[in-house]
């Protein structure tokens, strides 16, 4: 057994690595994914996934009603770490896998997979406790920066992990973007990883936020059309059913992070594609309490006032 | 049987458990529950869109979610729950608070057909709870809150009296697409002396500002066939470049817990009030 299947299968069981084999591993990964185009070509039959946010033992239900990596096709949406307990063993094996079998996992970029958001919402502190010191967050966070934008399924469907931007009418546009760097806070790579669709506009909303773009059905329809592409598949967004369809099926959420934060209760799904792109979704559920280290359901009283 | 430990509590304090699963307990002529469901799903929500006409929703709705507490004989009956509070959030109605990224974004090109939203996605909410009168009391009985100036006992709450109930029950949450945190929690204990709670809305906008807005209410069982009941409600809030010129960090990561840093956010309003029954 090579030392890369050790390492899968020590993953596989929640175990993290040291941290001169995450190094190697992140050095191996760059390799491979310098080579990405930011639209990068996926061949189907696939199985697409959204958000995981470091809940490991609800992927490893996900690899259940999937099936096993290399058998299974898959293509994740980005935003594999924060918010979870276990970000650093959830991104290490989804990276050990694309080491091991580059042609049968593609993984592209979240909003999370950035430096800034990963300091406020989780996986930083996780490595920092985990590992007493900040290297293993730099080498992955390095990492980060050279995953691809988005993917296209046989041509014929759009995969990203927020949605659509203003300043990118065709796929072209996207593969000229420099994208090896921590996200921006503006401009067309930010939009790829942070906008919405809104069903209450029909071209482009800005939030009140002030910053971030929400798109309508007109927007969805014509980069459909000038790129000549089905529909668009996405995730970023929380859905109680675990997908979404929108403005008459021509972009869909995909939500893979069931009882999110572990507290919501939610289902989670992944689109599975066949050969002939014909659509499966395979709904699932978190997984049982006792087969994680989660805490216990019952909060412990406490002498608030 | 053999009574476990908890049980001889709640037994030597004239407590029992609800029936039928219910989380919770009787006491003193109190029944206290709390009730805690999965968040909202498609079909629901739309029907809160239609009732509350709104299209916009915290992320996170435990619509069915909720805490009660009823005195049996008086029919006073406080509960909390998301949809009210959601209701007070859309009379409120705050502007919109502006992430810092906003300001690069001003010198951003415009799209055509550019709609800027406007309502306040933070979900801050003047809630404090719900009051009513059980239909079944006295007719004509009601109860209304009025301005006191008795105080929450909190140095007999500070005395570590065994705790017969506790809960607590999220009631919305919202992550401000990674800009923040909103969320409604309220979470109760019961003692032998009688039940406390603390309803907390906490906002953070990251860079921005924090909002605290926390009701607590106290009731020591007593032998009057009316409950006496002290609510204090104290809002607190502050901007990120507030706290900076005071010398605190201004970093997100050190403001996760309210409960830690709630003394360096300065009080806006405070007030102590008493439930009045008539």
């Amino acid at each position: 057994m090579s030392d890369l299947d050790r390492q899968i299968e020590q993953l596989k069981r929640c175990e993290p690595l040291t941290e001169s084999e995450v190094k190697a591993l992140c050095l191996k990964a760059m390799e491979i994914l310098v080579e990405e185009s930011n639209v990068q070509r996926v061949d189907a039959p696939v199985t697409i996934c959204g958000d995981i946010h470091g809940q490991f033992y609800d992927m490893k239900e996900l690899f259940k009603v999937g099936g096993d990596c290399p058998q299974t096709n898959y293509l994740f949406l980005g935003d594999f770490v924060d918010r979870g307990f276990y970000s650093v063993e959830t991104f290490l094996l989804l990276l050990a896998l694309k080491v091991r079998y580059p042609d049968r996992i593609t993984l592209i970029r979240g909003n999370h997979e950035s430096r800034q958001i990963t300091q406020v919402y989780g996986f930083y502190d996780e490595c920092l406790r985990k590992y007493g010191s900040v290297n293993v967050w730099r080498y992955c966070t390095d990492i980060f920066d050279y995953l691809s934008l988005s993917a296209l399924i046989e041509n014929k469907i759009f995969s990203v992990h927020g949605g659509l931007s203003p300043s990118i009418s065709t796929l072209d546009q996207i593969r000229t973007i420099d994208r090896k760097q921590e996200v921006p806070h503006d401009g067309a790579m930010c939009d790829l990883l942070w906008s919405d669709p809104e069903d209450i506009v029909d071209g482009w909303g800005l939030s009140p936020r002030g910053a971030g773009f929400l798109f309508g059905g007109s927007v969805v329809t014509s980069f459909n059309h000038s790129n000549n592409i089905d529909y668009i598949c996405r995730a970023h967004q929380l859905v109680m059913e675990g997908y979404k369809w929108m403005f008459n099926n021509q972009i869909v959420t995909v939500w893979s992070a069931p009882n999110y934060c572990y507290r919501c209760g939610n289902v989670a799904a992944i689109l599975q594609l066949d050969e002939n792109l014909e659509k499966q979704f395979r709904v699932f559920e978190a997984a049982p309490q006792e087969s994680r280290g989660a805490p216990a359901k019952k909060p412990p009283p406490d002498y608030f006032l | 049987m053999e009574l476990d430990s908890d049980e001889k509590e709640l037994k030597a304090a004239g407590a029992e458990p609800l029936d039928g699963g219910r989380l919770g307990l009787r006491i003193r002529g109190w029944e206290i529950e709390s009730r805690k469901f999965p968040i909202l799903n498609s079909s629901l929500l739309q029907q809160w869109e239609q009732k509350l006409q709104t299209s916009h929703f915290p992320e996170m709705i435990f619509g069915e979610s909720s805490l009660v507490l009823k005195h049996v004989n008086s029919g006073v009956k406080i509960h909390f729950n998301a949809f009210d509070a959601l209701l007070g959030w859309k009379q409120e109605s705050l502007p919109p608070v502006e992430v810092p990224a906003a300001a690069q974004w001003k010198f951003r090109s415009k799209p055509d057909h550019q709609v800027i939203l406007d309502y306040d996605y933070t979900f801050t909410t003047p809630y404090c709870g719900t009051d009513s009168i059980e239909t079944n009391a006295k007719p004509g009985r009601g109860a209304r809150w009025e301005d006191c100036d008795e105080k929450i006992d909190m140095v007999a709450l500070a005395s570590k009296e065994p705790i017969l109930f506790y809960d607590e029950v999220i009631l919305y949450e919202d992550e401000l697409a990674d800009s923040g945190v909103s969320l409604l929690t309220v979470k109760v204990r019961v003692m032998p002396s009688g039940w406390f709670l603390l309803l907390r809305f906490w906002l953070r906008v990251d860079g921005v500002l924090m909002r605290l807005r926390e009701t607590r209410m106290h009731c020591i069982f007593g032998e009057s066939s009316l409950p006496i009941i002290l609510r204090e409600i104290c809002w607190r809030e502050a901007t990120f470049q507030a706290l900076s010129l005071k010398g605190y960090p201004t970093d997100s990561a050190s403001y996760n817990d309210p409960g830690i840093i709630c003394k360096r956010l300065p009080i806006i309003m405070h007030k102590t009030q008493k439930l009045s029954i008539t």
